[in-house]
């Protein structure tokens, strides 16, 4: 199959950057979209010209490293994936696919698709951790936790930090990555220690950070290859009151 | 710690938008009063707007609403202008049609439209009943201000009509997204209970939208 690919290049952090085209040839509806870049690339490398830099790393949907905004969508037309999910069946023949960065102030493009992602980092460093020390996993009944809570906890904890949520977000709220990791310590009894320190705190780095706020279009919920709910989003405002009046 | 400012702008935005959700409840049943046939209506409708005119209460209720809406305004004028920094670069293609309401996309741009409503509506009533502005307002049977005649005329000019009844419609919009978001923002988090309280917020925006679009009409054919 032959499409069309409209990809954002950027020399580095201070070029302006532009769209630029590409018609592809020899592409199969079996390849991955990220393969289909690959293949982009090896042309690119055989006309002498700089191959388009994009972030990659398992290709199995679990590592978050792959995020581009293809056709006006994070991660491509479909609902809950990361961009190596998506393969070339989901266009057409002679389709032209826009492919840009997240665009957010607080993720600075650093090449071409690539962007600084090391926001979410300082945000997890206030506190996306339990200070003691653990050891080794404990006898599995030591700790009763109810299903329910622990149902909670690992959906939260399901968050790979892909940042889609933030680059869908009309106003780049980062809500929906930091209500997860509050709300996956902050839900279980080992967590419950450091609470509302780590509400506050979390919350706090992530308007230094330069992040929106949250005004609840949903967006990032649709798009969240893990399909982490918005109502996290509400428990984490609970929290935070609750950090204001406890902590 | 300093203050969460993410937090507490929206946090006031929701709540004063649950204020004002609440009090436009109680204006449209007020406004039911002009259904009625016209001689009750006036009647009914001067003493009643005697009433909350002279009730030291509702004097309170009257400061509380205008702080509610300069605070609704003020605060989502400052959040927007966070928000557009946090977003500096826009997208090429963006698609948000297919994840997102076009409504929850463009609170903004509804709430100026209602604003602007607001500022003509006041002008209408407000300025001309309790600023004694414009044309003197005379007095009925009973000794009461003739805010019936007020009404009945404005709404027997069809342009005034057209536009209280348009502009019913981002109303609805507004409230029906506003509505279920303030209560996420104030930290609802009971899934079953957010259903409900989506639902509600349809059911109520309708009825807000269609109550306030259609009187106008009615009164216009009376």
């Amino acid at each position: 199959m032959k499409v069309t690919f409209k990809i954002w290049r950027q020399e580095g952090p201070d070029d302006k950057g532009a769209i630029r085209a590409y018609e592809v040839d020899g592409l199969t509806e079996d390849m991955s979209f990220l393969e289909a870049l690959d293949h982009l690339n090896e042309l690119l490398v055989l006309k002498d010209e700089k191959v388009i830099a994009f972030e990659y790393d398992c290709r199995e949907g679990i590592c978050g490293q792959c995020g581009v905004f293809i056709n006006g969508r994070a991660h491509g037309p479909h609902d809950n994936m990361t961009t190596c999910q998506l393969h070339m069946r989901s266009f057409k023949d002679g389709d032209t696919i826009v492919v840009e960065p997240w665009r957010a102030a607080s993720f600075p493009v650093i090449k071409d698709l690539i962007v600084d992602r090391s926001a979410f980092d300082r945000i997890i460093e206030q506190g996306a951790f339990i200070s003691s020390k653990t050891g080794t996993a404990p006898e599995a009944n030591a700790i009763p936790i109810p299903k329910e809570v622990s149902d909670r906890a690992m959906d939260a904890a399901a968050c790979i930090g892909c940042g889609a949520c933030v680059a869908t977000c009309k106003n780049s709220s980062a809500a929906l990555f930091t209500s997860a990791k509050i709300n996956h310590l902050n839900g279980l009894p080992q967590g419950r220690a450091e609470e509302h320190k780590r509400v506050a705190e979390m919350t706090y780095q992530m308007e230094i950070e330069g992040f929106g706020s949250c005004t609840f279009t949903g967006a990032c919920e649709v798009e969240c290859p893990e399909g982490i709910s918005i109502i996290n989003i509400a428990e984490m405002n609970a929290r935070v009151t609750k950090s204001k009046v406890f902590g | 710690m300093a203050l969460n400012q993410l937090f507490f702008r929206k946090t006031i935005i929701a709540a004063t938008g649950l204020f004002l959700c609440i009090f436009l409840v109680v204006h449209l049943s007020a406004n039911c009063i002009l259904l009625l046939p016209e001689e009750t209506a006036r009647s009914l409708y001067n003493s009643y707007s005697t009433t909350l005119r002279e009730s030291p209460l509702i004097k309170i209720v009257a400061y509380l609403l205008y702080l509610s809406i300069i605070l609704h305004v003020v605060f989502a004028l400052l959040i927007t202008i966070a928000n557009r920094k946090a977003k500096p670069q826009k997208y090429v293609m963006n698609s948000s049609r297919e994840n997102s309401t076009w409504t929850s996309q463009n609170m903004g741009l509804i709430g100026t439209m209602i604003l602007l409503f607001i500022v003509v509506h006041l002008a209408n009533f407000w300025a001309r009943i309790k600023l004694g502005m414009g044309d003197a307002v005379g007095l009925d049977a009973a000794g009461n201000v003739d805010v019936y005649e007020v009404t009945s005329s404005l709404f027997h000019n069809i342009y005034y009509v057209i536009f209280y009844t348009v502009l019913a419609i981002p109303l609805a919009l507004h409230l029906h997204h506003g509505f279920k978001s303030a209560f996420k923002t104030l930290g609802f988090y009971h899934k079953k209970g957010l259903r409900i309280v989506a639902k509600i917020a349809l059911v109520y925006a309708i009825v807000m939208g269609v109550g306030f679009g259609i009187i106008p009409f009615i009164v216009y054919s009376k």
